[in-house]
């Protein structure tokens, strides 16, 4: 039950929470829905030391989206009624979500499709049907969650996809032409490298993320932006910011590591290529591994899409 | 954009993974985390977690980049701002020009810069005289306002005097955005005719504009037109718009020098203010002085955010709210607008707010409301229904009466509740 009732909170905090659901439209009882927000609480308060105060549960109870939550669980369970409400608001959603995400409408429909069979549950353990809604836990919206759960599953088919490439489409791609990878040659200056990478930590880890996002992965403004929560010209500003400090900071570095100003923006502009790296380690982050494997044998508090 | 040199590139990729992380940091996050994410749920802790492992792993990255919601790359603004966009983009155009001028020639900007600081300088220096008046006018606001009233929740607003009359496009905004409203007004007047009635927003906006009274110091104010617009008129001196829309707003207009204009809403209710683009001063009668409030700053250069300003000040409290919506967000300040923080930036942006003792509801596109009933500690989702029907059209005025509730949305839809938004019904 919930600790609230107990601990000093209005008495009718969980029938509050509990009449706030819905969930008696879908012939779940106070008590289920109460055991469904205790598992929720224990899962994302077991990282700490010491158990939530009654405050900080009122409020993380309150941030929930009950009502999509107790839909959700009311799917999961199987609830005709659940079901039917779901399909009349989502089941038109999913397909423009992964028309969104694919932008091929082949595709869509193959991702929309399996999205919703594993929604529905058709792997069964012991016995008993694993619907894929049992990990929803009304931290964000029930639509933003499955718009996650459906990137989610593109990548990991698009990895699986890039991993079987047969040899034709390998060679059609240009393979026979890519430069031999050799091991390269260790030339540059151990401290420059340790002056960037104290650059870099020193940052916040929103600055790494926008520094990631635009540099590395090749983002835009504007969706950088939508992810942050800032508008376009604010990370343009930022990416600007973030440069420019980091330049002066790693010159800095180097300074202090014994370099004079003119040696440290010669070895600043040094191509990475000249440099020490092992770049074939390094760059090849993709593993065989899996991103999101498919849940087999879900814990009891684990979420979904942990490792 | 400046570019970084090619070797932080290599850098940039590896140094997290030299980093000594915990555990949770290195797993993947759930779905739900992810989504709380990108819908700026989280907490400021969850968050900073979520970043660190996100600056890690190219895979989660893409994740979030690809479940953005793509609605709201095509999402038009708020009816109610539609309006104000339009006509502000007309005043914004020239600077925006001048603007984009000025940024593709930087030697131009020093020129610039300079001129604005001779142009400055001479008005400093040729009008003292106005400038004291200006402070003097803003002294004698203070000592009249000062003495506490009983009971009643007080927010005014003083508008400082401005030696420029606001522009045609300012008040072509205002005009416009006040039709926005008197037509959802009206009909949501026409829509309650049988439910009890109070004070409709219409009734507010033009008959309870009182334009007459005593101030507090006991003098006999000045009486001020209400234009058929329903907007209060300054003297010719002043020559600025105010505007209030609330439930049983009273807007009263005390004397003031030269050009400065004054107004006090006395009842708990919403009231939101939007002046021509001049600073505005919030200030609590139940405190000793008062203050000038400097408004959240908007991050979308106030195109679309034009400051929506209300006070709701508590009586039981020690420190009186004041909330401001600034580009979809929900702001609030404890300390009369010293500062301000974040109190709700939901996944849609939020629109309209009102506020009762300490009940704070705040809608916004696509049927967000936001329930607080401890003045922004913690917030409760509402998705209201009836009949199977979900609201999801956006929310333009939210009205509480006690424990009724009334929403007014962009497609002429009125929501009800009379059990404090646990029930609706819609009208």
């Amino acid at each position: 039950m919930l600790k609230s009732t107990q601990a000093g909170h209005a008495p009718d905090f969980a029938a509050v929470l509990y009449e706030r659901s819905g969930a008696a439209a879908y012939d779940m009882s106070a008590e289920q829905f109460a055991t469904v927000l205790d598992e929720i609480l224990r899962k994302y308060f077991s990282q700490d030391a010491t158990p939530p105060s009654a405050e900080k549960e009122a409020e993380f109870y309150a941030s929930i989206r009950l009502e999509e939550l107790a839909l959700a669980r009311a799917c999961a369970a199987g609830n005709e009624r659940a079901w039917h409400d779901f399909i009349s608001r989502y089941r038109q959603k999913l397909q423009s979500m992964a028309l969104h995400i694919t932008r091929d409408s082949a595709h869509a429909a193959e991702l929309a499709d399996s999205l919703f069979a594993d929604l529905y549950g058709v792997n069964t353990r012991e016995g008993v049907r694993r619907s894929k809604l049992e990990f929803y836990t009304g931290r964000g919206s029930l639509e933003g969650w499955l718009r996650t759960v459906m990137a989610q599953e593109f990548i990991n088919r698009y990895r699986k996809q890039k991993r079987t490439v047969s040899l034709e489409e390998q060679m059609a791609e240009g393979v026979q032409f890519a430069t031999a990878v050799s091991e390269p040659v260790r030339t540059a200056d151990q401290r420059l490298e340790t002056a960037i990478d104290d650059a870099l930590v020193e940052l916040s880890p929103e600055d790494r993320f926008t520094l990631a996002s635009y540099y590395l992965d090749g983002q835009t403004l504007a969706v950088i932006a939508r992810i942050l929560g800032l508008h376009e010209s604010s990370v343009s500003r930022r990416l600007d910011r973030l440069a420019t400090s980091l330049r002066k900071r790693i010159l800095a570095g180097l300074r202090t590591r014994g370099m004079s100003h003119a040696q440290a923006a010669e070895a600043l502009e040094t191509d990475v290529r000249d440099l020490g790296l092992n770049l074939r380690s390094r760059l090849t982050q993709d593993s065989g591994m899996k991103t999101f494997p498919e849940r087999k044998a879900p814990a009891k508090d684990a979420g979904e899409g942990k490792p | 954009m400046t570019e970084i040199p090619k070797i932080v590139y290599d850098r940039l990729r590896e140094v997290p993974s030299k980093r000594v992380l915990p555990d949770f940091q290195l797993a993947h996050p759930d779905a739900d985390l992810l989504t709380a994410f990108s819908e700026h749920l989280l907490s400021a802790v969850e968050r900073n977690g979520v970043l660190e492992h996100l600056t890690l792993c190219r895979d989660c990255r893409d994740v979030v980049a690809l479940a953005l919601p793509f609605r709201d790359i095509v999402a038009p603004p708020a009816a109610a701002e539609r309006d104000a966009i339009r006509a502000t983009a007309v005043a914004k155009s020239d600077k925006n020009r001048l603007t984009s001028r000025t940024s593709a020639w930087p030697s131009l900007r020093w020129a610039v810069l300079a001129a604005g600081i001779a142009v400055v300088a001479s008005l400093l220096l040729l009008r003292p005289g106005k400038l004291n008046t200006i402070q003097s006018s803003s002294k004698s606001q203070t000592s009249t306002t000062a003495p506490a009233a009983s009971g009643t929740e007080t927010a005014s607003a003083s508008l400082p005097a401005s030696p420029m009359p606001a522009s045609a496009a300012d008040r072509a905004a205002v005009g416009k955005t006040e039709k926005t409203r008197r037509r959802s007004d009206l009909l949501l007047s026409k829509k309650l005719d049988s439910g009890p009635v109070v004070t409709s927003p219409l009734q507010a906006s033009q008959g309870v504009i009182i334009a007459q009274g005593t101030s507090d110091s006991g003098q006999p104010e000045k009486s001020l037109p209400v234009s058929s617009a329903g907007s209060l008129e300054t003297p010719p001196t002043a020559t600025k718009t105010v505007e209030f829309t609330g439930v049983t707003a009273v807007v009263e207009a005390a004397p003031f020098a030269e050009d400065g204009v004054m107004a006090r809403n006395d009842v708990p209710a919403i009231a939101r203010a939007k002046p021509a683009p001049q600073e505005v001063e919030v200030q609590g009668r139940q405190e000793s002085g008062s203050g000038s409030v400097a408004t959240p700053k908007s991050e979308a250069k106030g195109v679309v955010s034009a400051p929506k300003l209300a006070a709701a000040a508590s009586p039981n409290s020690a420190n009186a709210a004041i909330w401001a919506i600034t580009a979809g967000a929900l702001q609030r300040s404890l300390d009369n607008g010293q500062s301000w923080q974040n109190a709700l930036h939901a996944f849609h942006p939020l629109l309209c707010f009102a506020s009762h003792d300490n009940d704070v509801w705040a809608g916004g596109q696509a049927g967000t409301l936001f329930h607080s009933f401890n003045r922004g500690a913690t917030w409760i989702q509402i998705q209201p229904s009836s009949k199977g029907e979900q609201l999801t059209s956006d929310i333009t005025v939210i009205e509480v009466r006690g424990p009724e509730i009334l929403l007014s949305t962009n497609n002429s839809e009125i929501w009800r509740s009379a059990d404090s938004g646990t029930t609706w019904d819609k009208k």
